[in-house]
This record gives structure tokens, C-alpha cells and sequence, in this order.
């Protein structure tokens, strides 16, 4: 066994004072919104504020197991708020905050529906906000509002430090329920401490040790609210005693260019993003742009948390190939947030693989060749099973489940769909994969969800929005789903049944759903298809079959009675 | 500067659309296709060219090309 896996700590508190311990010169450091400036703590220092911000959430009155949400930008502020929480014994709820542009209303009434269904006393978030639950009569929100400054203002209590198990609950991670309702994912200490620890043995492998023996630094953009950020980047350098660089994740978006800088000023360092971020500094960091950048540190590209897209690897070993990158430091990974992140890695450090399709099998993700994700990390074992439950062999598709450590501790107060998602101890993920000697490749999705930016968006939310505008909502005369559109990865498609011929009027309805869905959800429909009643594929039950719908608008089979719209 | 002049260009550009088909009343996702990356790249531009810092407060407050409009509009 490898000597630093078995010198673990048992629990997050355990972690972040052993770091301060043994790494006294190594810390964190945040970037403003901007990514300018950056302001830097040692991992004593997030320890202390930590414990202060324990003391903080005692003085409110917050007890142990109790929700609390942080919804703020990436800041000291989240990183105070969520692990004081934690320390306090509360349970921490990340939720994204709001939309960089427009949609303030729809954030609002996210963040009333999530303090009710979870119960939390208080959520760290802006003033605008409560004052925007106010105007909108969202109680729930507007009673559980603590600010930044408020939070800050609370003079910590004293209070006695629980001592968790390591089979405790350390925080719930937000992720999309099949309905459509967020569910919170609940996650014990020693799958939090085991993955982070496995994830970084396993990126190490091609290195000869951990990330503390080769790196001297993560480099990241992703949000602390995001099961890759949190636990791929933030516990697992902690736990590794690496410095951890980080810029929020509008700052990357708005300039990926500065990301790229720092990530060849901080000595040997790895990074995990999803597929979107790295074909975004192929677009946007232009030929001109590249010019005195030095990517030759980079020890490890991850690459997860959406598909591995065979192209965007090729177009960025060909973009920053003459700046010093070299392909064999991608590496595909895959990972949920139900399996508290990482299920498999590459572990060769060869560049990514691919294979074609097995048989006549077609991808939902328009791709002939799929990429090797890699084998199972510690303690983890996966299988392809067949609907009836039993195990494929090599080469055939079925659907990717999952034992191990990571494996979560069921939803919060979501008896039904724990029991959906757990079958006979095993994760059952939704994904649809194969295994190839020993390593996994996945190739499209069981579940109804869309994954854009690497964020996970459930169909049910699209339909709804383009029913209340035609309808009010319920009707099942609409069905979402994403199409592969080149290397960006995928976009949103919505069908909607209507009894209307008038292109006028269809034009003037399509544009009230396309403005709903943007302003609710933030997402721009690539494609909005209208049909004839009846024509979406249904179950005798009256569900829609967005698979099915989906492959006859892919066939080209869907009527639409809007052929002038694109 | 002619304010209204630089948004237009700056939105016309992200959403790949011709400068004088763009109106005040067209929303930013819907109607222009501007996903989150692009959202943070147009706030960018219009913060760099423009000279001014925009709090996320009056960001989520922008749904519709008027709305930029009406915020640099209320700071003259």
C-alpha cells in the first residue's frame, strides 16, 4: 500500500488541521471575480477560519446536522462559511449562485424552493437578494438571508466540537433529480477523505506518487460548488499538501488567457476541467494570444465531468502544442457526484485512446469513437450490466454501476429515489458504457439529463418553462433533450406539440418560450421544433419518450410545422 | 464615445449577428443565443472598452439588450 494513502485522516475537520500541520508553507489562494488580484492563506490560516466561522454559526444558533446553504461567488467568504459550517457539525449546501447576466428573479425563487425543501435556517448570500425575495414575496428566501457582513459581524460562540464519524454526513452536494427538483447527495467523511486521496493516487500513477511528490500545484477554475471542484481540487489539496490556485470560475470564462499564465508560473501543476473549458481556450485564446505562453509544467490535463470529445483533444495538442503542451498529459477521467466524484481515471499517462462503437450501436453523443475514461480508481469497482442486472462482457454496452468508498449515503430526506439510485449496493449511475480490458469507455446516458458547460440539467426543467408558456405547465406536450453540435459539446433541443398553423404566431410563441427558458434557466435553445399534437412518442402512461423523440428528430422524421425556423 | 454604438458592436460580435438587426427588446439568451461563457465574455468587453465596473448585483439584472443600455444610460 502506498505509505501516504494509509496515513489518511478519518474525517474533513482531521484534514484541514493535519494540513496546516504538515504542510506549513503550503495554502490556497483566490482570485477576484476578474481574476486580478489574488489574496493567499496558508492552510493553518483556512483552518482558523474555519474554526472562527464554527464559532460564528454556533453564535446563530446553528446545531449539528442542521443545512446551511452558501450561495456567493467563489471567495473567502465560501470557503469560511461552508467549512465553518461543516466544523460547527451543520451540514453545508453549495448552490450556485445566480447567473453572471440576467435571470436574477429565477436564482431567487431557486434558493426559496431549496430552503424550504431542505429546511435551512440561513443562506449566505447578498443583500440584493434578500431584497429581491422580499419584492417577490419569497419568504423562504427572504427569512433565511445572512450576508457576508452579517455572518462576519457575529461574534463566534464557544461551543464544544463535535467529533464526527467517519460514516457522519461532512456536507450535501447539490445535483439534479430526476424530477426535476434538485436532490442533495449526501456524502460522509470517509468517502469525501477516501476519493479526494484515491483521485490524487490515481492522477499520480504515470508520476511515481501522489501530486506531493512530482507538483507543486492544482491550477483550477472550477466552482467550489461542483463535486470536481470541491473534491478533485479543493479536499485533494488539502489532503495532498499541494498549493491550490484559484480562479472562480467567471474569471476562466471571461478570459481563459489568464488562467493559461498562471498555469505555467506556479511550478509542475495539474489541473481538472471538463471538456467545454479546454475547447474554450482553443476558440478563445487566439494564435496572436498564445504567444509567450509556457505550458510545458503542466504535469496532468484532466479531463470529465462531461464526454471526451476526441476532437477538442486534437484541436488543443494542435493549438498549444508549439507553446509546450504534449497530448500524453490529457487525461480522461469520469466521475458523479453520487460517487462523491472520481469512478476512474486514465492511469497510463499515454494520451487518451479511443475505440469505435462496438457493433451497430450508435452514440447519442454523434461520435464514432468513443474515449477511454480508464480503469477504477482504489477500492472501486465498476460493472456494465445488462437491464436485467447481470454483468456484460467486454465490448458490450450496458449501463455503468459502480461500488466503492464513493459510493453516497443515499439523498437527503429522499427515501424513493436513494432507493432508485441504489441498487443491491451498487451505484447505478445512468451511464451507458463498455469495459475493454480492464478500462471503461463510456457512450451516451440512460438518464433523461443534459450536460451543458458540465453542468447537469434535467429535461423536466426545459419542458416545464416551454409549458408554461403555452399552457401553464404539467401538459407533457413538449420533450427536451441535448444533441452533440460539434466540439462544443451539447446543446438544448425542445419539441413542442401545438394545434397552431399561423407562422406568425408560431414565430411569436417560439420566441416567448426561447426568452422564458433564457431567463429562468440561462440556457439559449439551439433548436426549437414545432409539431403537430400527438406527434411526440409517449408511454401508454402519457410520459414522453425523450429517447425516442429524440432519435426520430436526429432521423429526420419529426414533421415541423416551422420549416422557415432554424 | 458613443455608448450605444460600442454595446451594439459588442453584442453583435458574441451573437454573431448583423449590428442593425439587433433591438433594445431582444433578450440576451433567448433571442441572441448568448450562453454562460459568452454572458461573462460580453460583461468583460463592455467593462474594458467602456471603462467601468460592473457589480453582479446590476449584471443579474440584464436580460435584454435595453437593459445594458438602460444601465450606462443611468450612469451619464
Amino acid at each position: 500500500m502506498n505509505p501516504w494513502l494509509s496515513d489518511l485522516p478519518a474525517t474533513v475537520p482531521e484534514a484541514l488541521e493535519r494540513a496546516g500541520r504538515a504542510f506549513p508553507d503550503r495554502g490556497m489562494a483566490i482570485f477576484d471575480s476578474r481574476g486580478r488580484k489574488y489574496e493567499r492563506r496558508t492552510w493553518t490560516e483556512v483552518h482558523q477560519g474555519a474554526v472562527q466561522a464554527a464559532g460564528r454559526w454556533a453564535a446563530l444558533g446553528v446545531s449539528p446536522g442542521q443545512p446551511v446553504m452558501i450561495s456567493v461567488p467563489t471567495s473567502w467568504t465560501w470557503v469560511d462559511a461552508w467549512l465553518g459550517a461543516l466544523m460547527r457539525g451543520a451540514l453545508p449546501v453549495a448552490v450556485a449562485p445566480g447567473a453572471a447576466m440576467g435571470a436574477a428573479e429565477a436564482h431567487v425563487r431557486k434558493v426559496d424552493t431549496l430552503v424550504e425543501r431542505l429546511g435551512a435556517k440561513y443562506v449566505v448570500t447578498s443583500e440584493a437578494l434578500r431584497r429581491d425575495a422580499q419584492a417577490l414575496g419569497a419568504d423562504h428566501a427572504a427569512g433565511a438571508v445572512l450576508t457576508p457582513a452579517e455572518l462576519a459581524g457575529t461574534t463566534p460562540a464557544t461551543f464544544s466540537a463535535p467529533t464526527p464519524g467517519v460514516d457522519d454526513i461532512a456536507f450535501l452536494q447539490l445535483t439534479s433529480g430526476s424530477t426535476g427538483m434538485p436532490l442533495a447527495v449526501q456524502i460522509p467523511h470517509r468517502s469525501a477523505i477516501h476519493n479526494a486521496a484515491a483521485t490524487d493516487e490515481a492522477i499520480g500513477a504515470p508520476h511515481g506518487g501522489p501530486s506531493a511528490v512530482w507538483a507543486d500545484s492544482l491550477v483550477a477554475w472550477l466552482p467550489l460548488h461542483h463535486d470536481m471542484g470541491l473534491i478533485g481540487c479543493f479536499f485533494l489539496s488539502m489532503l495532498a499538501g499541494i498549493d491550490f490556485w484559484l480562479f472562480p470560475p467567471t474569471a476562466f470564462l471571461a478570459r481563459p488567457r489568464t488562467w493559461l499564465d498562471h498555469l505555467g508560473s506556479h511550478g509542475k501543476s495539474f489541473v481538472p476541467a471538463p471538456n467545454f473549458g479546454y475547447q474554450l481556450c482553443v476558440e478563445r485564446v487566439t494564435e496572436n494570444d498564445r504567444e509567450g505562453l509556457d505550458l510545458s509544467s503542466w504535469g496532468s490535463a484532466m479531463t470529465g465531468a462531461e464526454m471526451v470529445r476526441p476532437e477538442t483533444i486534437d484541436a488543443f495538442c494542435e493549438a498549444f502544442g508549439p507553446v509546450g503542451f504534449r497530448r500524453e498529459v490529457f487525461r480522461p477521467c469520469y466521475g458523479l457526484a453520487e460517487a462523491t466524484l472520481t469512478v476512474a481515471v486514465d492511469l497510463t499517462g499515454n494520451g487518451p485512446r479511443t475505440r469505435s462503437l462496438p457493433g451497430s450501436a450508435g452514440s447519442d453523443f454523434g461520435l464514432s469513437e468513443v474515449v477511454c475514461v480508464g480503469s477504477a480508481i482504489r477500492d472501486t469497482e465498476i460493472q456494465v450490466v445488462a437491464p436485467d442486472g447481470s454483468e456484460l462482457p467486454d465490448g458490450e454496452i450496458g449501463e455503468v454501476r459502480v461500488a466503492g468508498p464513493g459510493v453516497f449515503a443515499g439523498y437527503y430526506n429522499a427515501p424513493e429515489a436513494s432507493a432508485e439510485a441504489l441498487k443491491e449496493g451498487r451505484l447505478a449511475t445512468g451511464d451507458l458504457g463498455f469495459m475493454w480490458q480492464g478500462e471503461l469507455y463510456l457512450t451516451g446516458r440512460i438518464k433523461d439529463v443534459l450536460i451543458l458547460h458540465g453542468h447537469n440539467i434535467m429535461p423536466h426543467e426545459l419542458e416545464w418553462q416551454a409549458e408554461s408558456v403555452t399552457d401553464g405547465g404539467g401538459s407533457m406536450r413538449t420533450g427536451a433533450f441535448s444533441v452533440a453540435r460539434g466540439p462544443q459539446g451539447e446543446e438544448a433541443v425542445v419539441v413542442v406539440e401545438t394545434n397552431d398553423r399561423d407562422a406568425d404566431k408560431l414565430n411569436e410563441l417560439g420566441r416567448e418560450i426561447r426568452n422564458r427558458i433564457g431567463r429562468n434557466l440561462s440556457i439559449p435553445v439551439a433548436d426549437l421544433v414545432f409539431v403537430r399534437r400527438g406527434q411526440i412518442p409517449k408511454t401508454t402512461s402519457g410520459k414522453v419518450q425523450r429517447r425516442a423523440l429524440k432519435a426520430q428528430y436526429l432521423e429526420g422524421q419529426l414533421q415541423r410545422l416551422d420549416p422557415s425556423q432554424d | 464615445m458613443d455608448v450605444k454604438k460600442s454595446v451594439l458592436e459588442i453584442v453583435s460580435s458574441l451573437s454573431e449577428r448583423d449590428a442593425g438587426q439587433i433591438t433594445p427588446d431582444m433578450d440576451l439568451v433567448g433571442d441572441l443565443g448568448i450562453d454562460s461563457p459568452k454572458a461573462l465574455q460580453l460583461l468583460l468587453e463592455l467593462e474594458e472598452r467602456l471603462e467601468v465596473e460592473i457589480s453582479d448585483e446590476d449584471a443579474a439584472k440584464m436580460n435584454t439588450v435595453g437593459d445594458i443600455l438602460d444601465y450606462f444610460a443611468s450612469r451619464a
